[in-house]
């Protein structure tokens, strides 16, 4: 079923939450709301369940206007971030109240519970009081007790945040595997990036109650719209500067490192900018088409990658990583590099 | 440097271990002493016979007696009865307060605790002055219906269930105040997610998430009215276990009679105790308290509601209130009989129990303080092994502090008496015959506010805050001075307050022990009104009721209206 907000508000004593959002979420997509604390994102999506009211704006589910709804009448399963299971229940009694409040038949009960647990993987624990389980499995309870009652929508509230970060990758998966079975529309919301960009179709980032971008992960990886959004998701270098020229799909940017070229971005010649390249973008062979000089500062050795703190000649720091620390000898602080990036990867940002 | 340490350090080292191992010592002997001993004795001697051999006999004689099988059936009933009647009372207010706003929430939140810790025997004797048979009522009522005969309002087994019912209803709501308040919000919204709402989802969700804190004051409330004997007696209601265990104790003529009392003694012990392990096993496995992040948000009642709330919360304040208002106009009204109010006023009596016999007010401060300090001396080093160490012994003694809270005082009275008789070593006279029988029986009554009190606030502080002061060269006591006491001082100081105005209350122990010069007020009180001397009684009341309240006040102040903890 497909979700459609239209400029939804909602305004705590001081504050704006959710300031005049519109989305549109496809059928059986999953959707995620990222962004920092306080961003807006867990009271937009309590909007969307029914937990709070919208001040202004308007929620569909596909046809239906659901905005004025309570919870229980939208079709919506919850998993809340800390799993809300009760724990006067066994996970029988989690996971099938919901069935026992719509009067189905015994039978009809205990068909629905065992495929829900067969779903998360737990048949066998029905007896168990929450208490007795592991977080992973409180975890898939919480999901079971959503799922059983065949919601149109699923809802996941930093469902991930309480677990190891071992436990977390995998559980990840599974609830990836399990959404994409099932074909359910999904709203997922998390402070994490990499939950986030492992796990979408598409992503919002929200800052401050407003939406900055709408994107894939990989475009939203590619393709930041702005400062924030390439700041928050992964690691960036930042390099101010003003745009000097633009013209056949490169951009020069007068900055504290000389001329560079990049990608052409909002900013017309002359606006002040930002420029925007990944520390894996970066090389130390020194050829290309932004060669800077500067020295080695700080190794960071972290198995996978091997990161530099490079200090350039204006005082700049620039990140750059080596991909392939195996072949390479770590160098040493003081060290001088000439590091390169190419256009290509270097993006023209506004300065916000 | 070295060396000076070096030579040093081995006395040292004798006093840094062989201080507190006496310290733990004197608590232990204190305990043992204080609160096992007695408490044996009273089996001891429920069990045996004059010779002092062991027998059943006196159990076989109770359970053969019509008489004392219909006063524990009784008792049962009324204890039952108030049970439910303080459940039904006690968790609509909670509900009212915790998840409603509505005009003056506050103030009854307020209000609601004061029943609890105003003294019960001048609730009783309030009672009878407005609703008694020759009370304002039933005067009212003969004047403006010309009803020949008065009701009985008060005077029988429902009238102890009425004054047990709003004197206790305030234990029920503090534990599920408490227990409400710590329920995470979530858990409710999951419930209105998959479809549950209204009654519904407060009888399959919210309610059973307060059973733990609840069933802690069921339990005590049960406890209390079982042992009660003050108010039956005021009341008229003899065919009760409590009343008879006072009746046969405090008459030394018929030794039978006596040896019944003490079977009842221990039959409240063994109550106690049973209903202890009950609740601490249950209490074990259904923890549901979570560090909720937020609150369930309060809904505001609409005009109806509002209208509704305050209405119900009123009658059942007002009712709570008849006897304050009872005991007010009997401690400053002459000539109050056949009338609805007093014809005259005079300040008569508060001179007699103040000017002329300043010895109920000395007696029950000096008691009282004196019964504070051991509280402190004993109960804050037990709150620092429970939370701080892992001794030997530690569990027994978190069970034994449990148990004097549910041991009712009419027991512990009872028992000191029996175990307290034999002369001291060295003074020949008992303990009995010393007036510092009275300070020491109010603190073991009491010790258990204090330690969970300060344990309360000991586990706020975490380990870790007093490892960083010893990391950055504080000694043990400099760092249990400059860290531990600013962040527990005010959850001991709360602890004590209530032990203060609890001691100054309490009755059922002290009305065992005292004697000639030691009355207390509550004593005052009660051998006032028995001697027909009402007035004098109420005037007493009214300083109790004084004091109670200024308590309240300074409590609410320090501890932020949260006293939930305190009778779990």
């Amino acid at each position: 079923m497909k979700i459609a907000l239209s400029e939804v508000t909602k305004r705590f004593a001081s504050t704006t939450a959710v300031d005049r959002i519109s989305l549109e979420i496809a059928d059986g997509e999953l959707f995620t709301l990222l962004g920092p604390s306080g961003c807006g994102k867990t009271t937009l999506l309590r909007l969307i369940a029914g937990f709070a009211a919208v001040d202004a704006g308007e929620i569909r589910f596909g046809e239906r206007r659901v905005e004025r709804l309570p919870p229980y009448a939208r079709n919506i399963g919850m998993v809340f971030q800390n799993y809300a299971l009760w724990p006067h229940m066994t996970v029988r009694g989690n996971v099938t109240y919901g069935l026992r409040l719509r009067k189905l038949t015994g039978a009809e009960i205990e068909r629905r519970l065992a495929g829900g647990l067969a779903k998360v993987n737990l048949t066998g624990l029905e007896d168990r009081y929450p208490g007795q389980l592991s977080g992973g499995q409180q975890q898939r309870v919480a999901l079971a007790r959503a799922l059983v009652l065949n919601p149109d929508i699923l809802l996941l509230d930093e469902p991930l945040s309480n677990l190891d970060a071992k436990i977390r990758v995998q559980v990840r998966g599974e609830i990836r595997a399990l959404q994409q079975d099932l074909g359910i529309t999904t709203v997922y919301v998390t402070h994490d990036q990499e939950e986030a960009l492992s796990l979408s179709d598409r992503v919002a980032v929200m800052r401050e109650g407003r939406v900055q971008q709408v994107a894939t992960p990989k475009a939203l990886y590619e393709r930041p719209v702005n400062r924030f959004v390439a700041d928050f998701v992964g690691t960036n270098n930042f390099i101010p500067g003003v745009v000097k020229e633009r013209a056949d799909g490169v951009a020069v940017v007068e900055t504290a490192l000389g001329a560079l070229c990049a990608r052409p971005g909002a900013p017309g010649p002359g606006a002040p900018c930002v420029l925007a390249v990944r520390p894996e973008n970066v090389t130390l062979d020194g050829a290309g088409e932004n060669v800077v000089a500067g020295r080695v500062r700080l190794a960071s050795y972290l198995g996978n990658t091997l990161r530099y703190d490079v200090e350039t000649a204006a005082g700049l720091v620039l990140k750059v990583d080596v991909g392939d620390p195996w072949q390479h000898e770590v160098l040493p602080a003081g060290h001088a590099v000439r590091v390169a990036f190419p256009a290509s990867a270097t993006l023209v940002l506004s300065h916000d | 440097m070295i060396a000076r340490t070096a030579g040093i350090a081995p006395a040292r080292a004798v006093v840094a271990t062989a201080l507190p191992a006496l310290g733990v010592a004197l608590i232990w002997i204190f305990v043992v002493v204080f609160v096992v001993y007695p408490l044996l004795r009273v089996f001891y001697d429920a069990f045996s016979d004059e010779s002092g051999r062991l027998t059943l006999q006196n159990f076989v004689a109770f359970a053969g007696d019509a008489f004392y099988r219909r006063s524990l059936w009784n008792s049962l009933l009324l204890g039952l009865g108030t049970v439910a009647a303080t459940s039904v009372l006690g968790i609509a207010i909670a509900l009212l307060l915790v998840r409603y706003d509505f005009p003056g929430r506050d103030l009854f939140g307020y209000l609601t605790l004061i029943p609890i810790i105003s003294p019960p025997l001048v609730g009783v004797l309030g009672f009878t002055f407005i609703m008694g048979k020759a009370g304002t009522v039933n005067i009212l009522l003969e004047d403006w219906l010309g009803l020949g005969t008065p009701i009985n309002f008060v005077y029988g087994v429902h009238g102890v269930l009425l004054v047990e019912t709003l004197h206790l209803f305030p234990m029920i709501t503090l534990n599920v105040v408490d227990a409400l308040s710590r329920i995470d919000p979530s858990l409710e919204e999951a419930a209105e997610s998959v479809g549950a709402r209204g009654w519904r989802k407060l009888a399959t969700i919210t309610l059973p998430l307060t059973t733990p804190g609840y069933v802690a004051g069921a339990l005590l409330v049960f406890i209390w009215t079982f042992s009660d004997f003050a108010t039956p007696l005021v009341l008229g209601v003899h065919d009760l276990l409590a009343s008879q265990a006072y009746l046969n104790i405090v008459q030394f003529v018929d030794r039978r009679l006596f040896r019944m009392g003490l079977v009842i003694s221990a039959l409240m012990v063994a109550l106690a105790i049973v209903f202890l392990i009950a609740a601490r096993r249950y209490v074990a496995i259904k923890d549901y308290s979570s560090l909720a992040y937020a609150r369930v948000p309060r809904r505001r009642l609409g005009p109806v509601g509002a209208t509704g709330a305050v209405t119900f919360l009123s009658a059942v304040m007002l009712c709570s209130f008849i006897p304050y208002v009872g005991v007010a106009f009997a401690s400053v009204g002459k000539g109050w009989s056949m009338t609805p109010f007093p014809v005259r006023y005079t300040w008569i009596f508060f001179e007699r129990v103040i000017v002329e016999t300043p010895k109920y007010i000395a007696n029950s401060f000096l008691y009282s303080a004196l019964a504070v300090v051991l509280c402190i001396a004993i109960g804050v080093p037990i709150a620092w092994i429970l939370a701080r160490t892992r001794l030997p012994g530690r569990d027994t003694l978190d069970g034994l502090n449990t148990l004097i809270l549910a041991v009712p005082g009419t027991a512990i009275g009872i028992a000191y008496i029996r175990a307290f008789h034999v002369e001291l070593p060295w003074l020949a006279v008992p303990l009995t015959s010393l007036w510092i029988v009275l300070p020491i029986v109010l603190a073991v009554r009491r010790l258990p506010y204090t330690v969970r009190g300060s344990y309360a606030s000991l586990l706020l502080v975490h380990r870790s805050m007093e490892e960083a002061a010893a990391s950055v060269g504080a000694t043990g006591a400099r760092s249990f001075r400059d860290v531990t006491l600013p962040l527990i001082w005010r959850g001991v100081l709360v602890g004590s307050l209530f032990s203060f105005v609890t001691s100054l209350q309490e009755a059922s122990a002290v009305l065992f022990l005292s004697l000639g010069g030691w009355e207390t007020i509550p004593v005052g009180i009660f051998a006032f009104y028995i001697a027909g001397s009402a007035n004098e009684a109420a005037a007493l009341g009214v300083i109790l009721i004084v004091v109670a309240a200024v308590s309240v006040l300074a409590i609410n102040r320090l501890a932020g209206a949260r006293m939930g903890g305190m009778f779990g």
